[in-house]
């Protein structure tokens, strides 16, 4: 057999060298490509390095101790920041996980056959697909309006006033000051809106820590109650009252507001598509075998999805959403704009509707500074972001590595 | 042949409540899936009623919102001398998008390749983990990462006055890292799924593994490819974070990478810190500016979608 006429028109020297040159630039190829793909190694060392270097000499237990503080710069710290930024990953766990994982579940098991509701189907995905591209940013302004003003539907939320729709977990006084300096009594409150009251004749109220008192009242002039048991629980005649209210930890209003719990569910907002898709390639990789086995027992689609799919795509679900998690608690965008940029607090959420700081607002914060000081700071609290999602990470791939031995 | 007697005495039938039952549960399960359209319907909704506080205003006209060259929404209380138009936003946008884009796309591209191609198992098993860590980098960090390194080192570079503090190259260059492995994990998978036969074909014929995967590998995954593009394009427009440290307030309307830019998400984030009032047009301006940001990543999501679909070569 003869070559064809291209190849044998060119003479061999002409074909060695132009091979030897086709070689050459392969070899440079890869050589660019191995640089290349060890300049993402580099680039992950030299932000470790230079992060850890930055913050080293702030780690210590003040870090994990204090709250911030704009005087005592060298004790600040970061722990509401961190119980803030576990409370709201539970809050977004919390709504995200069944939302996501029921979605993913009524996407992949119950595909439609009708044409109509296919093409719902393929909407719908579409859709998830989409929402996972929407800036973080945009989510947290439709937190604010879905959550934290809910439309305005229920009035504004004004501070120090009891506003909009309050369900549950409140109780309303009027605080007034005792002959006992820095003591008070408190007295119910029925008018919402009566804002102060003139204490004229003795009544029934209660002590700050809830105790019901019979309160007494003073004329000035007359002469004063020596004991001091009496003098906390008695009040000068006249005296004014402001508006006091005290929140269990269940107190609940509509709207939000600020509150670590319209913060999580905008976070549940934006992992959501996360968790969709993790949790559908979870599902999509369980054997059609085991699938089609359940359904020819005679098991509904629900039982096959419940009592076979479910369980078997349990280890990717679980990875997919702790990584979705990871994602969570490093997100700043979406609450910086539901929670605002302050960052003086002192403890964690007290109730259910209390704003609170999370690590990485702390941190935004804190790199935004001039000072040197608050430099070291946010290095310091990111390293323990950092720790945190190592953490979790870990518990992701542990949990992979261990469902997905056969057994 | 009787069934066995165990069996004998129940009754095999779906009860109605069992059927009742399944019907909630689907529907349950459906209701699930309407939530995630009604987050869609949710974001369009919000956003055009509350941007629509800012377009009616006297103060804005569509013409200077979309033309204009100065934007002093954040500068100006008086509302007679505060300027909307975007310009200067969508410039400092796509100055840090551009940068970010020039790192990503060729890096991740050939980061890909090599991942495709040429890697063995060892480094794959390396390499991976990298980039899964790297893409689960809290922005924030990158974003006090290029205030801490890049900022200071490019500013070395160049010997010295050249770059600001905050400028949008280093900003640019950290949104880039962020995008590197979405670009590269999503170019891997379009690369991986093209079948060996035409890589056997390809080596079969004489290439050499260069022309392989450049000629052969590439173009087969090309729809793949760019809607990696598209979809890094759009999460480095949308990016915050990094941007609202790094790219400095100041907006400015010009090409150059070396000053300050502030960017839309940067102009939403200052504007949420500021203690401008609920209802002023500048602060209803941010909804202006979110609608404008939500239309370009939507379009841009959706096209990388639709091309992925569309165009993706089946080879079963």
């Amino acid at each position: 057999m003869s070559m064809p006429a291209a190849l044998t028109d060119q003479d061999e020297v002409f074909q060695a060298e132009n091979a030897a040159k086709r070689k050459r630039l392969s070899r440079v190829f890869y050589g660019v490509c191995v640089s290349i793909a060890m300049l993402s190694i580099v680039v992950l060392v030299v932000l470790l390095l230079s992060i850890s270097w930055q913050g080293k000499t702030r780690l210590s237990s003040d870090l994990l101790r204090n709250a911030h503080s704009e005087l005592e710069i060298e004790k600040a710290g970061m722990s509401p920041a961190i119980i803030g930024s576990l409370c709201i990953c539970g809050v977004c766990a919390f709504a995200a996980l069944p939302l996501g994982v029921g979605t993913a579940i009524f996407l992949e098991e119950f595909q439609p056959t009708s044409k109509p509701l296919r093409w719902l189907h393929g909407f719908v995905q579409l859709n998830i697909a989409n929402l996972a591209g929407v800036p973080s940013i945009v989510y947290g302004l439709l937190g604010l309006s879905v959550f934290v003003f809910m439309f305005n539907v229920f009035g504004r939320i004004q501070v120090n006033e009891s506003s909009g729709l309050e369900l549950t977990g409140v109780t309303h006084f009027y605080q007034l000051l005792s002959l006992e300096s820095g003591q008070t009594v408190l007295v119910p409150r029925t008018d919402l809106q009566q804002k102060t009251i003139k204490l004229e004749s003795p009544t029934a109220g209660f002590s700050p820590s809830g105790a019901p008192i019979q309160i007494g009242i003073w004329e000035p002039g007359t002469p004063k109650p020596t004991d001091v048991n009496v003098r906390r629980r008695t009040v000068r005649k006249g005296a004014l009252g402001g508006a006091y209210s005290k929140h269990a930890w269940y107190y609940f209003r509509l709207p939000f507001g600020q509150s670590f719990l319209a913060a999580g569910l905008t976070l549940a907002l934006v992992i959501l598509p996360i968790i969709i898709i993790s949790s559908q390639e979870a599902l999509r990789s369980v054997s059609p075998s085991l699938r089609e086995a359940s359904l020819g027992l005679g098991a509904t689609r629900w039982q096959t999805a419940r009592n076979v799919t479910l369980p078997a795509a349990m280890p990717g679900i679980m990875t997919g959403s702790i990584l979705a998690m990871g994602r969570a608690i490093g997100e700043a965008a979406p609450i910086l704009v539901v929670l605002g940029a302050a960052v003086a607090k002192n403890s964690g959420p007290q109730h259910l509707m209390d704003s609170v700081v999370t690590m990485p607002v702390l941190i935004f914060n804190w790199a935004g500074r001039q000072q040197h000081e608050f430099k070291e700071l946010a290095a310091a609290a990111i390293i323990i972001l950092l720790i945190v999602l190592l953490v979790l990470n870990s518990i992701a791939i542990f949990i992979r590595q261990k469902m997905q031995q056969p057994g | 042949m009787s069934i066995p007697k165990a069996l004998q005495d129940r009754k095999f039938r779906s009860t109605s409540t069992g059927r009742l039952w399944e019907k909630l549960l689907v529907g349950l399960l459906a209701g699930c899936a309407v939530v995630t359209i009604l987050i869609t319907v949710g974001i369009i909704a919000m956003l055009v009623t509350q941007s629509w506080g800012f377009f009616a205003s006297d103060a804005v006209t569509l013409e200077g919102f979309f033309w204009g060259k100065e934007w002093t929404a954040l500068q100006s209380k008086d509302l007679d001398k505060a300027r909307f138009g975007i310009g200067p936003l969508v410039s400092g946008t796509l100055r840090v998008t551009v940068i970010a884009m020039m790192i990503a796309l060729p890096l991740g591209l050939v980061t890909a390749i090599y991942l495709s191609e040429f890697a063995s198992s060892r480094i794959r098993n390396f390499l991976k983990p990298t980039l899964e860590v790297i893409a689960g980098i809290p922005t924030v960090v990158l974003g006090y990462f290029a205030i801490l390194v890049i900022s200071p080192s490019l500013q070395f570079l160049s010997g010295g006055e050249l770059f600001d503090t905050f400028n949008a190259t280093s900003a640019g260059i950290a949104v880039g890292i962020l995008c590197l492995p979405m670009v590269c994990s999503l170019s891997e998978d379009a690369m991986r799924a093209v079948p060996r036969e035409l890589r056997e074909g390809a080596y079969g014929l004489g290439c050499t593994p260069f022309e392989c995967s450049v000629k052969v590998v590439v173009p087969a995954a090309l729809s793949g490819i760019i809607s990696a593009f598209l979809l890094a394009f759009s999460r480095a427009v949308g990016e915050t974070m990094v941007v609202a440290l790094a790219a400095g307030t100041l907006p400015t309307f010009s090409a150059d990478p070396t000053q300050q830019a502030q960017t839309m998400t940067g102009f939403i984030v200052e504007m949420i810190k500021s203690e401008n009032e609920y209802g002023t047009v500048q602060y209803f301006s941010l909804y202006g500016v979110a609608i404008t940001l939500f239309v370009i990543t939507f379009a841009m999501t959706l096209a990388g979608q639709l091309i992925r679909r569309r165009f993706k070569e089946s080879y079963a």
